[in-house]
């Protein structure tokens, strides 16, 4: 069932007055209307909770990190959806970022962006508002099915095509939460050409490689591309793999570790 | 703009950006869109997507042409002929929109007579352009429901510029595509605020909202409001001189004076070195600008202004829509907002009516005056996304122009001859040279180069030379080649890209130290005034030459 | 700790794509492309994701300047201003109006570009005004 959704953003108001008041946190990240616009804001008051939104979906946890980095004392409190805290999971396995200075106000997703999504967690691992839905198998969507009926040849064919339309504006990277490496190999003369446009299909396979066991599914980045390239699909499909070869999913577990980083020192591979 | 102007009345892009998607078939002239309006180059890859055909005519195999359903590639400056020539195989096959032209146009049976001469077979001797690619391209664009025209400075920066949107005027008009959801003709602007910029008066004939300097009624209604000083008898009643003209006042000596606020002619205008040889022919140059831009370096007093993040005001995008800017951070040191550095200038100089507190009360007084704008303010702009013309406080603003009629009335089609480019290729300076812009920069480059990401992408200027040709003159990829027109010399990086073919060379204009302005020429449009930009003859020859000037 | 994030316009090209510029403790970061913007939904070019990079180049100006001979030397408001006022205003009753001339700017914005045609036409009494539009 799905509550209205402006019954889930007064019980969100609530809880983020609360801890507001109660000073449990130094301010709270969330989306604001504005100017008949909507965006990342920080709360620190009870004067702007009004225009508080939950719509659309922004990458938060990116700027969670940047805030937390300056704030010496308290904790943050921050509005996630499933993928939200997945990607905060993710950055703090692999950054500075401490989980505990957050605080999590979880936000279940709608059935019906569950099913836009094909988001296999709709849903954060505590819900504070909204109710739990099932999630959607990547698999159900139309592309990534047609995609794994077709060989090699006619894959590659597809996103050839695909990433043909790529003006590297690296959209892509930039609002990627678990892209932090602080040195881009992108940007690398070595790795890619410079300057060119579309850029060489390293470009991505590189992007796809690096996020491999990363990615948490957020669709920012695809929301993101002025060209609509669906990388997502691609990096659902690398996912799959890793489910089913290594039962491993981002995002869950800040003490769980990538099997990609790990299995060479700790466990042999499985035969393929 | 000329062009749109005598044909429908107003200059602006005649339909709306989300509206592109809604075309059947869109064609792209002139516009290299996905790098220089990359946002709406994806829309017009998403419309295609959508189902609509995609029609590119360049002279270069730009980014968008390797989607495109038709990619024609034309010689340089020779638009006016396969136009022509598109109408030409329209009305030989009956497409034409016989009711439109009859309700709403006038000056069919000149413009029939005139595209009659313009054959197939003659137009691709002109062009370059294959009969059969044409008529492909005929048809595609005559039996779309709706047919949308996006073009850009390829179209306008010529000796022909208004001939040129004249022409695709007459297209548009000829199919009954202009005044409907998804058709038009679109002018793509090249600066966030250059719509703008235009609309508020930014121009030598007219007044905020293209009100004529010359119309004796207008000039009382601005004197009224401006509160015009008796000793002054009234506002100049002649239209001034244009960018290019003032450059040559300058060299002539008739221009005393210049106050340049954000703009870098030093390294934008045809010609540099008679540019940079004008200004310093100046008795006192002021510039306005937020770096040490080449032409700042020029002035006898630099004024330091503020970046787009630290304004408030608005700006108009090309699609006619008005839109907050909000100041985010204080501008550094002691640089100071633009609008209150004008208004002190204005005051100390004794000038009537520069006191403001805001720009918001600016804009009040703006729109008062300039009716395309008189329903817009400030806060109708936080609620509501307003394009002009928005006369009312109830008017909910133009989607897309000429609805029911144009806006003077009746369209008319103009009759156009092609003419040939000023400039053509010949023994001494055997390639012609094109200029533009590529998605990594902008402009000058003063703000693109000193952005990091950007600069690390392209450093450095480069000339696109066609395999063939690299071949030709034993040049190779990465490699120093001297180019040199009537008026200048520079020396430049070798890109082999079959982007251009044999005989078109390209080099952006961004670069200071291999300035494609170094070569082009001041020839002007006759009506609109624009340079010939996009053709020029140039030879290059392999490594440095001794006289090179280059810093 | 203070953070804000501001709705504004790219400085680009005409697109007019929307974006928020997030300032953290005063400092300027990458713009936040805007969601809710009609033209632009959520996305930019590499030019808009690199918008806030000039604005915080080591090149900015930040102090007048007028030139002695063949330098440029720092200058305060009073001096550069009074300095525009007296010369434009002299060769202007020496020369004419016409002797001057404006340019307006495409980067500037409606509210700016306003007040210096205004300025030109009323206080100085040319027509000389003209911008980029045509390059």
């Amino acid at each position: 069932m799905n509550l209205p959704q402006e019954v889930l953003t007064e019980e969100t108001r609530q809880i983020v007055s609360r801890l507001l008041r109660d000073n449990q946190v130094v301010g709270v990240i969330g989306l604001r209307t504005e100017h008949n616009h909507t965006g990342p804001h920080l709360f620190t008051s009870a004067d702007d909770l009004k225009e508080l939104t939950l719509e659309p979906r922004y990458p938060l946890a990116t700027i969670c990190q940047a805030i937390l980095s300056s704030l010496s004392q308290g904790k943050l409190g921050v509005i996630v959806r499933g993928c939200d805290e997945r990607a905060l999971i993710e950055m703090a396995k692999l950054t500075n970022i401490e989980m505990e200075r957050l605080v999590l106000i979880g936000l279940s997703c709608s059935e019906e962006l569950a099913r836009q999504c094909r988001c296999r967690r709709p849903y954060p691992s505590h819900i504070d508002v909204g109710e739990i839905v099932e999630g959607v198998s990547p698999l159900e969507d139309t592309q990534v099915r047609r995609l794994l009926e077709q060989n090699v040849e006619e894959r590659l064919a597809f996103w050839q095509q695909e990433f043909a339309r790529c003006i590297k504006c690296y959209g892509c990277r930039n609002i990627c939460p678990v892209c932090i490496c602080t040195e881009c190999v992108l940007k690398e003369e070595c790795w890619v050409e410079r300057g060119q446009i579309p850029p060489e299909l390293q470009f991505h396979l590189i992007r796809a490689y690096h996020i491999a066991d990363k990615c948490v599914g957020c669709g920012a980045c695809v929301a993101a591309c002025p060209m609509e390239i669906p990388m997502t699909t691609f990096y659902t499909l690398v996912q799959e793999k890793l489910r089913e070869l290594f039962d491993y999913e981002p995002g869950l577990d800040t003490k769980q570790k990538s099997p990609i980083t790990t299995t060479l020192e700790e466990t042999p591979l499985r035969e393929l | 703009m000329a062009g749109l102007v005598t044909a429908f009345g107003s200059g602006a892009m005649t339909n709306s950006v989300p509206e592109i998607e809604e075309a059947d078939c869109i064609l792209v002239t002139g516009s290299n869109t996905s790098e220089n309006h990359p946002l709406i180059g994806a829309r017009i890859l998403r419309a295609q997507r959508k189902g609509a055909k995609l029609v590119v005519v360049d002279p270069r195999h730009i980014h968008l042409a390797q989607f495109a359903d038709i990619y024609a590639r034309s010689r340089p400056g020779t638009d006016v002929a396969w136009v022509n020539g598109l109408m030409h195989i329209i009305l030989t096959e009956g497409w034409e929109d016989r009711e439109f032209i009859a309700a709403r146009t006038d000056g069919f049976e000149r413009l029939k007579e005139k595209v009659a001469e313009y054959s197939p077979e003659r137009v691709e001797a002109i062009t370059g352009i294959k009969q059969g690619q044409l008529r492909e391209i005929a048809r595609l664009y005559a039996g779309a429901e709706r047919a949308s025209i996006v073009y850009a400075m390829g179209i306008t920066q010529h000796t022909t510029g208004t001939d040129n949107v004249l022409s695709l005027a007459n297209l548009a008009m000829l199919t009954g595509n202009v005044g409907k959801r998804g058709t038009g003709v679109n002018p793509l602007r090249g600066q966030n605020n250059v719509q703008g910029a235009c609309d508020v008066g930014g121009l030598p004939n007219v007044f905020p909202g293209y009100q004529q300097v010359t119309d004796p009624k207008v000039r009382e209604k601005f004197e009224q409001a401006w509160e015009i000083k008796p000793e002054f008898k009234g506002l100049p009643q002649e239209p001034g001189l244009t960018l290019v003209e003032m450059m040559n006042a300058c060299a002539e000596g008739t221009l005393k004076s210049m106050f340049i606020l954000a703009e870098n002619p030093v390294l934008s205008d045809p010609d540099v070195n008679h540019v940079r040889e004008a200004l310093q022919n100046l008795k006192f140059l002021v510039v306005q600008d937020i770096f040490l831009t080449e032409t700042a370096e020029l002035a006898d007093v630099v004024l330091p202004g503020s970046s787009f993040a630290e304004r408030d005001g608005t700006v108009t995008s090309t699609d006619r829509s008005v839109q907050r800017m909000r100041k985010a951070v204080e501008p550094p040191g002691g640089a100071l907002p633009d609008w209150e550095i004008i208004c002190q200038v204005a005051k100390r100089c004794g000038g009537n009516g520069f006191e403001y507190d805001s720009p918001e009360e600016v804009f009040a007084e703006m729109a008062h005056l300039t009716p395309i704008y008189g329903g817009i303010n400030y806060s109708r702009l936080e609620n509501e996304w307003l394009r002009w013309p928005c006369s009312s406080p109830e008017d909910l603003g133009t989607e897309f122009l000429h609805h029911d009629q144009f806006a003077k009335g009746r369209g008319l089609f103009t009759a156009v001859e092609y003419r040939e480019p000023v400039e053509l290729p010949d023994e001494q300076y055997p390639f012609m040279l094109t200029t533009g812009r590529q998605i990594f920069h902008y402009h000058t480059g003063t703000m693109t180069r000193r952005s990091p990401s950007l600069a690390r992408e392209v450093e450095q200027g480069f000339i696109e030379l066609s395999p063939y040709d690299a071949l030709q003159l034993g040049v190779q990829d990465g490699e120093k080649v001297t180019v040199a027109s009537r008026r200048g010399v520079i020396e430049i990086k070798v890109k082999v890209t079959s982007t251009v073919s044999r005989g078109l060379v390209f080099i952006p204009f961004h670069f200071a130290e291999s300035a494609a302005n170094v070569l082009t020429h001041r020839a002007l449009d006759p009506v609109a005034k624009i340079p010939e930009f996009k053709v020029c003859a140039v030879s290059v020859s392999r490594g440095p030459q001794p006289d090179v000037r280059c810093d | 700790m203070n953070y804000k994030t501001v709705l504004t316009v790219c400085p680009y090209c005409g697109c007019g794509c929307g974006m928020y510029l997030p300032v953290l403790d005063g400092q300027l970061g990458q713009p936040i492309p805007d969601k809710t913007h009609p033209l632009s939904e959520g996305r930019l070019c590499i030019k808009g994701w690199a918008a806030s990079e000039h604005v915080v180049s080591p090149d900015r100006l930040t102090q007048p300047l007028v030139r002695t001979g063949d330098d440029l030397k720092q200058a305060t408001w009073d001096e550069a201003l009074d300095l525009v006022a007296s010369r434009l205003m002299t060769l202007r009753d020496r020369h004419g109006p016409d002797s001057l001339a404006f340019l307006c700017s495409a980067k500037c914005t409606n509210e700016e570009n306003y007040l210096l045609q205004k300025f030109a036409r009323t206080t100085v009494g040319t027509n000389n005004v003209d911008h980029c539009a045509r390059l």
